[in-house]
C-alpha cells in the first residue's frame, strides 16, 4: 500500500536549495490535508547538519544518505540510490524541484521506476480520485495541461517560486534515519572533470526569468547602475535596446531585439525604451511587460501590461526599494 | 570662294609611306579589339541586340548629346568640348581622305572654309578642354578620380600633342607660304606671326616636314593605341548605350527551381556572368560618377561601385590569361597511335576567387540597391545586378550571409513577415478600423496592400490608418487580403534568397488571382515595385498604383478636398524605389503643394536622392562600417531647416524617424508620410 | 560515426493557442516548425559527421506533417530519416513515447544520440533522458559545447549558475542547449538533394507494439487556457506612488514576484 509523500531535497555545497524548502512547506500542507506522512530525502556527503533544517521545515521523517560518491550530483549515482530507496519506501508521490538537477534526475528516475512524470508544474492539489493533480504550462504558458496518474508512485517536478517557503519551526522534531548508498557501479560512467560557477549571480539573458532593460532614455553607460541594482534585488538579468548598444553603452551580447537576442522572460521591465517593432520582435513573448518612459506616446505602452509615465531616474530607484520589501 | 582650298600634301614627299603606317596602326588596332573580344567571350551568351531603333536613339541622346554626362556641368562641358573638337577634326580628316585617296574633289569652297574655321574653333576648345582635364585630374584631384593610371596621362599627352602639333603645322605653313583665307584659320594665322619672326623660310619648310610626319606618327599611334587604352571608350561607351537594358530597372533574372538540371544558383565565378557583364567592365571609363553618388561609399563603407567594376575587369584579364595558357599547354602535337591529349579548358578556376578575394563579402552586403550608381552612369554600366547575383550564390549555395538575414528569412518563411510576428494577427490593426477583407467584401474594386510595415509596425500603422481615412473619405471601394497577405518578398529577393521570394510571390499571386484582384493600391514603394514590375515574371499581372499617385488622382478629380494651411515648410525625401526605380517624383510634391506647404529641397534630390539606407534588404542587417546612412540623410534634412520631412515609404519613414531621434531634433523636425499630411488637411 | 538526431515538429512560437470542440489543442491552420532546440542538435550532428565521417539519421515521431521537418533536417545535411507515424501516438505520454522511440532507435546503429534539451510545445524535457535509461546509456543534458572522439565525449553543460565539464564514454545521449552552435540555413542545393534522401515510415505495428503496451502512465485530464490578458494600463501618480503600486500589482496580480 503506497503511503507517504517524499520530497527530494536538493543541496549544493551543503546549502539547501530554496525550491526544496518551498516543497517542504507545501508538502507539509498536503500531508496535513491528506493524512499522509511527509518524508524528506537528502543525498550528499557530510550532510548530517542539514537534518534539523529539513525537520524544521515540516518533514515528519528525514532520510539521510551520506556517501562520498554522492558529494556532488551525478545522474547515475543519484538515480541508482533513489530508485532503490523509493521502491523500498513505496510512497504515494515523490516531488522534486525543477532545477537543473531536477530536470536531469526526474525523467531518469521515472523511467527506471516505470512511472509517468508531471514536469515543471505550477500548481498542485490534493485530488479525490488520484491523490494529487497537477497543472503545468505548455506552449510557453499560452495553455495549461492538467495531469494526474493512477500509477504509483506519482512523480512530479515543481517550478521554483511556485510555492512559498514558510518560516521554519526550530522546535519541530522529525525521525532521522540514515541509509547506506546502494550504487550500481554500472551507473557511474560520467566523470565530472570540472565545475565552474559563474562569478556573477546574474542569469543569462536568454534564460532569465526577469529582465530589466534600458534604452535610449538611459542617456549614458554610467546610468545602468540603477538598473543593475534593481536587477540584483530580484535576481534579474540586465538587457539593452539597440540604441544603447549602438551608442556603445552596453555590450552587443546584452542587446534584446530583432538583431539581438530573443527573450521570453516572465517579467520584462523596459526603461527608457520606445518600443520600436524591432525591439518588440525580441521580447514580445514576455509574459508580463512593464514600461517606464517619459513619453506617454511611446509605442512600448501599447504592449505593456503595466506602464508608468515618468522619469526612469526617479522611478527605478524607488522601485528597487519596493522590490526589496517584497523579496 | 569656290577656289578656296589648299594643296593637301604641300611640301611633303613620300606621302605613300602614310599608308604603310596606317596599315600597321590598323593591324595593331585590330589586334587590340580581338584581345578584348576574346575576353568578353569568356562570359555566357546573352541577347542584347534586339531593339535596334531604341539603341540608335540612345546613342544619339546619351552619346552625341551627352545627356547624362552634362548633368555634372564642370566635367560634362569639359568632355563635350573635347568630344566636339574630336568630331569636327574627324570630319575634317574624313573629307581630306575622300579628296586625297578617293579623288572626290570636295575639299574646296565653302566646305573648305567651314572645315578651316570649325577645326580651328573646336580644335582650340578641345585643347582647352584637355588642359582643364589635366588640371582637374592632377591638380584638383577630386575623389572620384582616385585611381589614376599611366594610361590617363599618356592619352591626355597624346591628344594634346596631336592637337597642338596640328595647329603648329598650320601656323608654319601659313608663315611659310601665306594663305589667302588665313583669317578662317585664326589660330594658325595668329601662330604664324611669331613663327615667321623666329624662323627663316628654309627652317620653316624643314620644320613643317618634321612636324607633319611627327603629327602623322602620333595620329597613327592614336589609332593603334585606341583599342589598347581608355580611348576604346569612344566605341565601347556608345556600344554600351546601344546595348543597355530598357524597361523597368532592376528586375533580376528569375531562377527556375523546377529545373532539375540546374546545379548552381547565383554566380560565384566570373565566367558565369554574361558577355555583356564583362563588356561593362571594359566600357567603364572610371569616371567615378557612380562612386560619387553611392550612399555606401559616401558613408565610409569599403564598397565602391567603380572599384567593383574595375576589379572585375582585372579578374577578367587574369581569367583570359589563364585560359589562354591552358590552351597553349594543350596544343601539343599528336603522336601517331597515342590518345589525343585532353584539350579544352579545365572547369576548375584556380585563380583569385571573385567572391572574397576580388570583391570582399562585406562589399556584397553593403549595397542598398538604390541604383544611384546606375542612374548616374553615362554609359549604363549595370552594377547592382552583379551584386544580387553574388548574393544569390552566397545565400542559395554557400549559405554564408549575415546572421540577421537568417532570422529575417526564417521569419518570412514561418510567419510571412521579416519580424516574425504571428501571421494570424496581420489583419488585426486594419480590421479593427473596420476595413473589410476580400473574403468579406469580394466586390471591392481595389485591393489595398498595406504590406508588412503597414500591418505590423506601430509607426507605419498610423500611415495605414491615415490612408484608410482618405480612401473612405473619397468613397473608394477597397478591401484587404487580411491574414492571407504575405510579405511581397522584396527583402528576400534583394538579399539573394530567390527561393524564398519565389515561394512568397507565387503564394501571393495565387491568393490575389483567387479573389479576382485587378487593381492594387499600396503605400510601400518596395511592394509597389515588386508587385508592378517583378510579379509579372511569375504570372502576376495587376494594375498597381502607389498611394501618392492614387491620392493625387483623387484630389485632381475632386473626390478628395483638401484644406490649405499656410506657414509651414517641408522637405520631401525621394525614395529610391519610387523615384529612380519608377520615376515618380512629381506626384508627391504636387500633393504637398496642394495642402499649401512650402517645399524646400535637400542637397540630394530627385534622381540624385540619397538613399535612407534600408533598401536591398539592409533594413534587416546591422550597419557597422562607417557612418550611418540614415543619419547622413537626416543631417541633410536638418540642414534645409523645414518643419517637416515628407516620405512616401515605410522604410524611409522608419530610418528618418530613427535619424531624427539619434540627432535629438525631434522638437524641430517631424517626419510624416504624405498620407498623414493629407489626412490632417481633409 | 553513427549519429542519430531525434527531432520534434512543434507549433511556431507565434501560434495562437485555442481549444477545439473536444477540448484539445487546435492544430488547424497552425504553422509548424522544427523545435528550435532540435535545430542545434541537427547542426551538431552534421558537424560531427563533417569532422569524423559517418552518417546522420534523423528520427521523428508524428503525423504526415512531420515530413516537412524531416526534409529540412535532410536539407541541412542529414543523410537519412525514420518517421514513426501512427494515430495511436496521440494518446501517449512521455513514458510511452520513450519506449516507442527506444524500439525505433535500437534498429539503427548509433554511437551518439542528439536532441534538443526541451521542446517548446510541451516544455517537459523528459524524452531524451528516458530514452537513455531504456537503452542503458548515460545522458548529458543542456550541452553548450561538445567534443567527440571515436570513443569518448567531453561535454560542457549548463547547470544552475554555471557550467560543468563532463567526460563520458560513447555511446551517449546528449541534449542541446541554446548556444551550442549556430544552425545553418539549408542551401537550395541541399533542399533539392533532400527530396531524394531515404525516409522510412514505421507504424507501431512495425515496431511490434500493441495497444496495451502503450497506455500512458501520466494522464492529461484536460487543457485550459489562461485568463485573458488584461489590457495594459498606465499606473497613475507620482514616482513613489506609482512604484509602490507597480510592485504590489506585480506581486498580487501578475504573481511574478
Amino acid at each position: 500500500m503506497a503511503k507517504g509523500i517524499i520530497i527530494i531535497v536538493e543541496q549544493r555545497d551543503l546549502q539547501i536549495r530554496k525550491v526544496s524548502l518551498e516543497l517542504l512547506s507545501q508538502g507539509r500542507k498536503l500531508a496535513d490535508e491528506t493524512g499522509e506522512p511527509l518524508v524528506a530525502v537528502v543525498l550528499g556527503h557530510g550532510i548530517e547538519g542539514l537534518a534539523q533544517t529539513v525537520a524544521a521545515s515540516g518533514a515528519d521523517k528525514v532520510i539521510l544518505i551520506d556517501d562520498e560518491k554522492l558529494a556532488n550530483y551525478t545522474t547515475g549515482s543519484y538515480t541508482s540510490v533513489l530508485n532503490k530507496l523509493i521502491r523500498k519506501e513505496e510512497p504515494q508521490a515523490v516531488l522534486i524541484g525543477n532545477t537543473a538537477v531536477g530536470k536531469d534526475l526526474a525523467p531518469r528516475l521515472a523511467q527506471r521506476l516505470g512511472v509517468g512524470l508531471a514536469s515543471d508544474c505550477t500548481e498542485m492539489e490534493a485530488d479525490e480520485k488520484n491523490f494529487l493533480s497537477f497543472k503545468r504550462p505548455i506552449y510557453a504558458g499560452k495553455a495549461f495541461a492538467h495531469l494526474s496518474s493512477n500509477v504509483r508512485p506519482i512523480l512530479a517536478t515543481i517550478r521554483p517560486n511556485t510555492f512559498k517557503a514558510e518560516e521554519p519551526d526550530a522546535s519541530r522534531q522529525a525521525e532521522i534515519v540514515k541509509e547506506t548508498a546502494d550504487i550500481d557501479t554500472a551507473d557511474l560512467r560520467a566523470i565530472i572533470k570540472e565545475v565552474a560557477i559563474a562569478a556573477s549571480e546574474r542569469p543569462d539573458l536568454t534564460e532569465a526569468n526577469i529582465i530589466i532593460s534600458g534604452g535610449r532614455g538611459m542617456k549614458g553607460p554610467e546610468n545602468y547602475g540603477i538598473l543593475e541594482e534593481l536587477a540584483d534585488v530580484v535576481g534579474a538579468a540586465v538587457g539593452a535596446s539597440r540604441a544603447a548598444v549602438d551608442s556603445g553603452w552596453r555590450e552587443p551580447k546584452f542587446q534584446v531585439g530583432q538583431t539581438g537576442k530573443t527573450v521570453a522572460p516572465t517579467l520584462y521591465i523596459a526603461c527608457g525604451i520606445s518600443g520600436a517593432i524591432q525591439h518588440l520582435a525580441g521580447m514580445g513573448s514576455s509574459k508580463f511587460i512593464v514600461a517606464i518612459n517619459k513619453d506617454p506616446e511611446a509605442n512600448i505602452f501599447t504592449v505593456a501590461d503595466y506602464g508608468i509615465v515618468g522619469d526612469l531616474f526617479d522611478v527605478v530607484p524607488l522601485l528597487t526599494e519596493e522590490f526589496k520589501k517584497l523579496v | 570662294m569656290d577656289a578656296a582650298t589648299r594643296e593637301v600634301y604641300w611640301n611633303i614627299e613620300g606621302e605613300h609611306w602614310l599608308y604603310l603606317l596606317f596599315i600597321i596602326a590598323l593591324v595593331i588596332f585590330s589586334y587590340g579589339v580581338y584581345k578584348r573580344v576574346v575576353l568578353w567571350k569568356l562570359g555566357q551568351p546573352e541577347n542584347r541586340w534586339k531593339d535596334v531603333g531604341s539603341g540608335i536613339k540612345d546613342v544619339i541622346t546619351y552619346g552625341i548629346f551627352h545627356k547624362r554626362i552634362l548633368k555634372d556641368p564642370y566635367p560634362g562641358l569639359m568632355h563635350f568640348g573635347l568630344f566636339i573638337g574630336f568630331i569636327f577634326l574627324a570630319f575634317a580628316t574624313a573629307v581630306i581622305t575622300l579628296q586625297a585617296d578617293f579623288a572626290m574633289q570636295i575639299f574646296h569652297g565653302w566646305l573648305y572654309l567651314f572645315i578651316k574655321f570649325s577645326s580651328n574653333l573646336f580644335g582650340l576648345i578641345a585643347v582647352f578642354a584637355i588642359l582643364v582635364a589635366a588640371y582637374r585630374r592632377y591638380i584638383q584631384r577630386p575623389d572620384r578620380l582616385n585611381d589614376n593610371k599611366p594610361d590617363d596621362a599618356i592619352t591626355l599627352a597624346l591628344l594634346f600633342t596631336i592637337l597642338v602639333t596640328g595647329f603648329v603645322i598650320q601656323g608654319v605653313r601659313i608663315a611659310a607660304i601665306g594663305d589667302p583665307w588665313a583669317a578662317w584659320a585664326f589660330v594658325g594665322q595668329w601662330m604664324a606671326i611669331p613663327l615667321k619672326a623666329m624662323f627663316n623660310q628654309a627652317q620653316l619648310l624643314a620644320l613643317h616636314v618634321f612636324l607633319w610626319w611627327f603629327h602623322l606618327v602620333l595620329a597613327m599611334t592614336f589609332i593603334a593605341y585606341f583599342s589598347h587604352s581608355k580611348l576604346f571608350h569612344i566605341l565601347l561607351g556608345l556600344a554600351n548605350q546601344f546595348l543597355r537594358k530598357r524597361g523597368p530597372i532592376g528586375i533580376p533574372e528569375p531562377i527556375d527551381f523546377e529545373d532539375e538540371d540546374l546545379e548552381t544558383f547565383g554566380k560565384s565565378q566570373l565566367r558565369e556572368f554574361s558577355w555583356k557583364a564583362l563588356f561593362n567592365t571594359d566600357a567603364c571609363i572610371r569616371c567615378g560618377r557612380c562612386q560619387d553618388n553611392c550612399p555606401a561609399y559616401l558613408s565610409g563603407k569599403h564598397l565602391n561601385p567603380k572599384k567593383i567594376i574595375q576589379d572585375m575587369k582585372v579578374l577578367m584579364e587574369e581569367t583570359g590569361t589563364a585560359v589562354a595558357g591552358l590552351k597553349k599547354v594543350t596544343n601539343v602535337p599528336q603522336v601517331e597511335g597515342q590518345e589525343p591529349a585532353e584539350s579544352g579548358e579545365s572547369e576548375e578556376w584556380t585563380g583569385r576567387a571573385l567572391i572574397g578575394e576580388v570583391i570582399p563579402e562585406q562589399d556584397i552586403w553593403a549595397c542598398t540597391t538604390c541604383r544611384s550608381c546606375e542612374q548616374q552612369c553615362p554609359i549604363f554600366v549595370e552594377h547592382v545586378d552583379k551584386t544580387i547575383d553574388m548574393r544569390r550564390n552566397l545565400v542559395l549555395m554557400e549559405t554564408r550571409f549575415p546572421s540577421e538575414a537568417q532570422l529575417a528569412f526564417k521569419n518570412m518563411e514561418n510567419n510571412g513577415n521579416p519580424w516574425g510576428i504571428g501571421w494570424s494577427t496581420r489583419a488585426d490593426f486594419l480590421t479593427n478600423l473596420g476595413v473589410k477583407t476580400f473574403e468579406q467584401d469580394p466586390e471591392a474594386e481595389y485591393l489595398y496592400w498595406p504590406g508588412c510595415s503597414g500591418s505590423f509596425d506601430a509607426r507605419n500603422q498610423k500611415v495605414s490608418a491615415a490612408l484608410v481615412k482618405l480612401l473612405q473619405a473619397a468613397g473608394v471601394h477597397f478591401a484587404i487580403l487580411g491574414n492571407e497577405e504575405k510579405c511581397c518578398g522584396d527583402s528576400a529577393r534583394k538579399l539573394g534568397n530567390e527561393y524564398l521570394y519565389f515561394s512568397l510571390a507565387t503564394e501571393n499571386i495565387e491568393v490575389m488571382k483567387g479573389h479576382g484582384v485587378k487593381k492594387i493600391i499600396t503605400q510601400c514603394p518596395h511592394c509597389y515595385n515588386l508587385l508592378k514590375n517583378e510579379y509579372p515574371q511569375l504570372g502576376g499581372d495587376f494594375e498597381v498604383i502607389h498611394h501618392t499617385v492614387f491620392l493625387l488622382d483623387l484630389v485632381k478629380s475632386g473626390k478628395l478636398k483638401l484644406n490649405k494651411t499656410a506657414g509651414k515648410s517641408i522637405t520631401y525625401h525621394d525614395s529610391c524605389y519610387l523615384g529612380r526605380y519608377n520615376e515618380i517624383y512629381e506626384q508627391p510634391r504636387e500633393l504637398l503643394k496642394a495642402v499649401g506647404l512650402e517645399i524646400k529641397e535637400m542637397a540630394h534630390t530627385g534622381e540624385k536622392s540619397f538613399c535612407c539606407g534600408a533598401g536591398g534588404g539592409r533594413m534587416w542587417l546591422e550597419e557597422d562600417e562607417g557612418q550611418r546612412i540614415n543619419e547622413m540623410r537626416t543631417d541633410e534634412a536638418i540642414a534645409v531647416e523645414t518643419d517637416y520631412v515628407g516620405t512616401a515609404c515605410p522604410f524611409c519613414l522608419t530610418m528618418i524617424v530613427d535619424g531624427i531621434a539619434s540627432r535629438e531634433v525631434g522638437e524641430q523636425l517631424k517626419a510624416l508620410d504624405i498620407a498623414e499630411i493629407l489626412e490632417k488637411a481633409i | 560515426m553513427n549519429i542519430i538526431v531525434y527531432i520534434k515538429q512543434t507549433f511556431d512560437t507565434e501560434a495562437k493557442i485555442v481549444l477545439d470542440g473536444s477540448g484539445k489543442i487546435d492544430a488547424n491552420g497552425v504553422n509548424l516548425i522544427i523545435n528550435p532546440y532540435d535545430e542545434y542538435a541537427i547542426e551538431e550532428g552534421i558537424r560531427l559527421k563533417e569532422k569524423l565521417g559517418g552518417d546522420v539519421t534523423v528520427l521523428a515521431m508524428g503525423g504526415a506533417s512531420a515530413q516537412t521537418a524531416i526534409r529540412t533536417a535532410l536539407a541541412m545535411g542529414a543523410d537519412k530519416a525514420v518517421l514513426v507515424s501512427d494515430p495511436a501516438l496521440d494518446n501517449t505520454d512521455e513514458w510511452t513515447k520513450a519506449e516507442i522511440l527506444a524500439k525505433a532507435v535500437s534498429q539503427i546503429p548509433y554511437d551518439i544520440i542528439l536532441t534538443g534539451r526541451i521542446a517548446i510545445d510541451d516544455g517537459a524535457s523528459q524524452i531524451a533522458v528516458r530514452l537513455a535509461e531504456i537503452l542503458g546509456v548515460p545522458s548529458i543534458s543542456s550541452a553548450l559545447k561538445l567534443d567527440i572522439t571515436d570513443t569518448q565525449a567531453t561535454v560542457t553543460r549548463e547547470i544552475d549558475g554555471g557550467t560543468e565539464l563532463i567526460e563520458v564514454s560513447l555511446p551517449v545521449v546528449v541534449t542541446a542547449q541554446k548556444g551550442l552552435n549556430d544552425p545553418r540555413y539549408p542551401s537550395v542545393a541541399g533542399i533539392m538533394k533532400a527530396k531524394k534522401k531515404p525516409l522510412k515510415t514505421l507504424t507501431l505495428a512495425d515496431l511490434e507494439f500493441s495497444a496495451g503496451d502503450i497506455a500512458p502512465k501520466m494522464n492529461v485530464d484536460k487543457f485550459t487556457l489562461p485568463t485573458a490578458r488584461v489590457a495594459g494600463r498606465k499606473i497613475p501618480g507620482e514616482a513613489a506612488e506609482a512604484a509602490q503600486e507597480l510592485a504590489r500589482l506585480l506581486r498580487e496580480e501578475a504573481k511574478v514576484l
